[in-house]
């Protein structure tokens, strides 16, 4: 025999308490009476004050000994092993997401969805075992299989929405794992239906039980803004904002703009149900900051009802050519906007003062130390071994890596280039069949863009993917980030800033102020913020620079609120429907909690009534 | 005693109540209560003959007339009727708020006066023996009228309840000791280790007409101690520990009527009248009412 809670048999201390309470020589007060005559019939039960003859004679002791062993032993929760069905595995998944927290239930979708999780932990079967995943931004497994109710209760509690979309695929491949192995494997999804179509969860073949929640969709949510330099007129910006009307109603809001919180402009918009409407704000802009767009109306998710932007001003990007000569790499180079270009004949110093060096078919005196684009240049560091190839043919590019947009090489043809392994530092974008063509990485905290032949001897400045590579490897190694792309995120998606320096420590500026530390150490590249579960507007400190970060929810997926009856999990879709399912719940611990409480009572009872 | 043990009002109030006996007086003293003695008095009792010596005053001179025959008019001797208290003095008299004793006291005195007040003769018997009070105890003994019952009222404030009494012997010697019989009252909480029968059977069988008056205090009918308790008899000094909480109360007052129905039923199986009372109790209450109502005056 074996015990499920072998840490009860600490209430076996309680058994020589109850001995020691009979045994306890009580203090009397001493009354002087007329005669003891009249006190005759009470006087007989107290013989049992001796302490040794009561232990021998003392039913009520033993009785009570008995009872409290008899609980002690219950609450340890005995078993014996023996075979028996498999265990079921039930596998919770309470979706986190921003749409969760809208407010048309009580006091919001996520707390109704708490409150049905709990009620299934308490009509979970013995043998059964139970995972707890919260599915927000990513899913994290917050209670691994587990049988022990207290533990899945307190887990559940703790569990609190994120504003982050949903990501319930990796729920289900996650439940799908674990339940390879496993017979009677039950998913029960809590969520308000608000997840977007995926192939994947088409496939999934668990048993899915879905618990729906939310009763109606009154919400207008900001599904993208953005911010541009404004066509015409320099000083100005443009900002753009879509906004979503999940309601099927018309509905009229008024959007406000304020730039670092200072109030800009407002704009009434009437948005059709169920559908988007765009406005534009055209607004002057002297510095850098922050625009924030705020919805003023009362609908039920208040997360999108606000979106920031950061917004910097163009700042020039100094650029040393070192070339003997190249006409259309120059030209390339001072198309590309805000690129001020310096020309050299021989790189020196390693190119210190300048943002990037572009390094054109010549052998520098130094190794350059700023971020560099070099094209036919064999005498660095950045290669084992060195060899000509002649007639090189493209086989491959990689389409998908920022330098390579809009790019194709489809029709290029090299004359001959430099052949070597590729290094481990870097990605080949483009291959021939002999070597690597173009390599791109980082090397230490160096990005540098690698190209094996020298374009003159090729048909590449005649194509239109040359200047275009130029711009993007110019944008890619622009140590300043001029891209607010990168500072604006959907919630949930990790914050990642390079770093051109050493630090030790970041601080993150959570957007209620809160602050945070994170560890970089001496050889770390780049600054990962992965907790960007609330929206706002984020600052991260590291040595002197200070850089923000924009969080937005921003998915019209979670904008649309509408209470959906049926999820696109397996073949058929989940329904939800009648979820409550025939469980026998155990009472027999409030009976022996009662059965202890009842024993104290008596003893509290006894001695104050005879007080 | 600064405070007098019946107050005047009281005392007018007794003046008009006689003891009532059931029996005829069997004392030798001549008195004020019918006996079956003959002598003289105004009570005609019946005739028998002259016999040489009679006294010629007391001739039916009528008789004689009719039937030409001396007969002699015989006449009820008037006794007096020996009134005894028997009054607890023990160490459980001294209990109790307001005290026991001092009831009894009271008690004894107003039958006392009552008693002073027929022309009957008085004697409180108190128990047990001390030494130091037996000058007046002496003088409690034979008390004889009216006059008397202010020197009678302070000798009673002179005793005090205190030692340790056997209530059956005392009354037995009482008994034994009363040269003869009448109205016996015994004033007493009946709470002895022993018991009570014995002594009140012995006044039975020496002829006496017994009331007895059972005094406790409100403390023993209620009790206001609880909890764990070390019980002392004042008495015997005997210790024993009781439990004793509010829950418990009902069950005590019921073994305390218990024991008072027991006294009630034993004294009505022998002709006694037994009076319960709690020296909270009015005293006017009981002796005008309760006593007279069971005519032990009238």
């Amino acid at each position: 025999m074996n015990f499920l809670a072998p840490f009860a048999f600490i209430f076996a201390a309680t058994l020589p308490v109850v001995v020691v309470f009979y045994m306890l020589k009580r203090r009397r007060t001493v009354r002087l009476v007329s005669s003891t005559i009249l006190w005759q019939k009470f006087l007989a039960e107290t013989q049992a004050n001796a302490p040794f003859q009561k232990l021998r004679n003392n039913w009520l002791l033993l009785l009570q000994l008995l009872m409290l062993a008899m609980a002690v032993f219950a609450l340890s929760r005995p078993y014996f092993a023996a075979t028996t069905q498999e265990p079921g595995l039930v596998v919770v998944i309470l979706d986190g997401s921003a749409s969760m927290q809208a407010r048309d239930e009580s006091p919001n979708r996520f707390e109704a969805a708490r409150k049905e999780a709990l009620k299934l932990v308490d009509g979970l079967k013995d043998t059964d075992q139970m995972m707890v995943l919260l599915s927000a931004g990513n899913t994290v497994v917050r209670q691994s299989p587990s049988a022990e109710k207290t533990t899945l209760r307190r887990v559940i509690e703790e569990c609190q929405p994120g504003d982050t979309p949903t990501r319930v695929e990796e729920a289900f491949k996650l439940a799908e794992t674990l339940a390879k192995n496993r017979a009677n494997v039950e998913v029960h999804l809590f969520s308000d239906g608000a997840i977007p179509t995926a192939d994947n969860l088409a496939s999934i073949k668990l048993p899915v039980v879905f618990h729906q929640f939310g009763k109606r969709a009154n919400n207008a949510g900001i599904t993208a803004m953005d911010v541009r330099p404004h066509p015409e007129d320099p000083a100005q910006r443009i900002v753009f904002a879509s906004i979503y009307n999940a309601s099927s109603n018309a509905v009229s809001v008024s959007a406000e703009l304020r730039f670092n919180g200072q109030f800009m402009d407002t704009k009434v918009l009437s948005l059709p149900a169920r559908d988007v409407a765009s406005t534009v704000f055209a607004v002057e802009q002297k510095q850098n900051g922050v625009y924030t767009l705020k919805l003023k109306n009362d609908d039920d998710l208040a997360t999108d009802n606000e979106a920031s932007i950061i917004s910097n001003l163009p700042r020039p990007v100094k650029v040393l050519l070192v070339s003997g000569g190249n006409r259309f790499l120059d030209k390339a180079l001072r198309a590309v906007p805000n690129v001020e270009l310096s020309t050299a004949s021989q790189l020196t110093s390693g190119g210190k003062g300048y943002d990037i060096a572009v390094l054109d078919a010549v052998t520098p005196l130094s190794n350059p130390e700023v971020n560099t684009l070099a094209m036919n240049v064999a005498t660095t560091n950045w290669f084992e071994s060195w060899r000509m190839v002649e007639g090189p043919v493209i086989v491959d590019w990689n389409a998908n890596h920022p330098l390579m947009r809009f790019v194709t090489w489809d029709n290029v043809q090299v004359a001959q280039t430099l052949g070597a392994k590729a290094p481990p530092w870097g990605l080949v974008l483009v291959e021939a069949q002999q070597t690597p063509l173009v390599v791109a990485g980082e090397k230490g905290r160096q990005r540098l863009v690698w190209i094996g032949f020298d374009s003159l001897q090729s048909t590449w400045p005649l194509r239109v993917s040359f200047p275009i590579f130029m711009a993007n490897a110019m944008e890619w190694l622009n140590p300043q980030q001029s891209d607010v792309s990168q500072l604006t995120m959907q919630a949930g998606t990790p914050f990642r800033q390079p770093l051109f320096a050493s630090h030790d420590i970041a601080t993150i500026t959570l957007p209620k102020g809160d602050k945070k530390e994170v560890k970089l150490g001496e050889k770390a590249k780049e600054l990962i913020w992965s907790e960007t579960y609330k929206v706002g507007v984020y600052k991260a400190n590291f040595g002197t620079n200070e850089t923000s970060f924009t969080v937005n929810l921003m998915d019209p997926a979670e904008s649309d609120i509408t209470p959906k009856a049926q999820v696109p999990v397996g073949a058929q879709g989940a329904t939800a429907g009648a979820i409550s399912k025939r469980a026998n719940l155990e009472y027999w611990r409030w009976f022996v909690m009662a059965a202890l409480a009842v024993l104290m009572f008596e003893w509290w009872y006894y001695h104050r009534r005879t007080a | 005693m600064s405070q007098p043990l019946i107050t005047p009002e009281l005392l007018r109030r007794l003046e008009q109540l006689q003891l009532l006996a059931r029996r005829r007086s069997k004392s030798n003293v001549r008195g004020e209560r019918r006996s079956k003695a003959r002598g003289q008095s105004v009570e005609f009792a019946d005739h028998r003959n002259y016999v040489s010596g009679d006294d010629l005053r007391y001739l039916d001179w009528n008789l004689y007339g009719r039937l030409d025959k001396l007969f002699l008019k015989l006449y009820e001797e008037e006794r007096e009727l020996p009134v005894t208290i028997f009054l607890d003095c023990s160490e459980s008299m001294s209990f109790g708020e307001p005290n026991k004793f001092h009831f009894a006291r009271q008690l004894a005195a107003a039958i006392g006066y009552v008693a002073l007040c027929g022309f009957d003769l008085v004697s409180v018997r108190t128990f047990p023996d001390k030494p130091d009070e037996a000058a007046y105890r002496q003088s409690l003994l034979s008390v004889r009228g009216r006059k008397s019952s202010l020197q009678f009222f302070r000798n009673l404030a002179h005793l005090t309840a205190t030692g340790t009494a056997d209530f059956n012997a005392a009354l037995r010697r009482g008994a034994m000791e009363s040269r003869s019989t009448g109205v016996a009252v015994v004033l007493s909480d009946f709470l002895d280790p022993q018991g009570y029968e014995a002594g009140l059977t012995s006044l039975i069988g020496r002829g006496f007409q017994v009331n007895a008056v059972q005094i406790l205090s409100p403390e023993e009918i209620a009790p206001t101690s609880f909890g764990d308790l070390r019980l002392v008899d004042a008495e015997t000094g005997a210790q024993t520990e009781v439990t004793f909480g509010r829950y418990r109360m009902e069950q005590y007052q019921a073994m305390v009527e218990n024991f008072r129905q027991k006294l009630r039923e034993y004294c009505a199986g022998r002709g006694i009248g037994i009076f319960t009372t709690s020296s909270a109790d009015s005293l006017e209450q009981l002796l005008l009412k309760q006593l007279r109502e069971s005519e032990v005056w009238g």
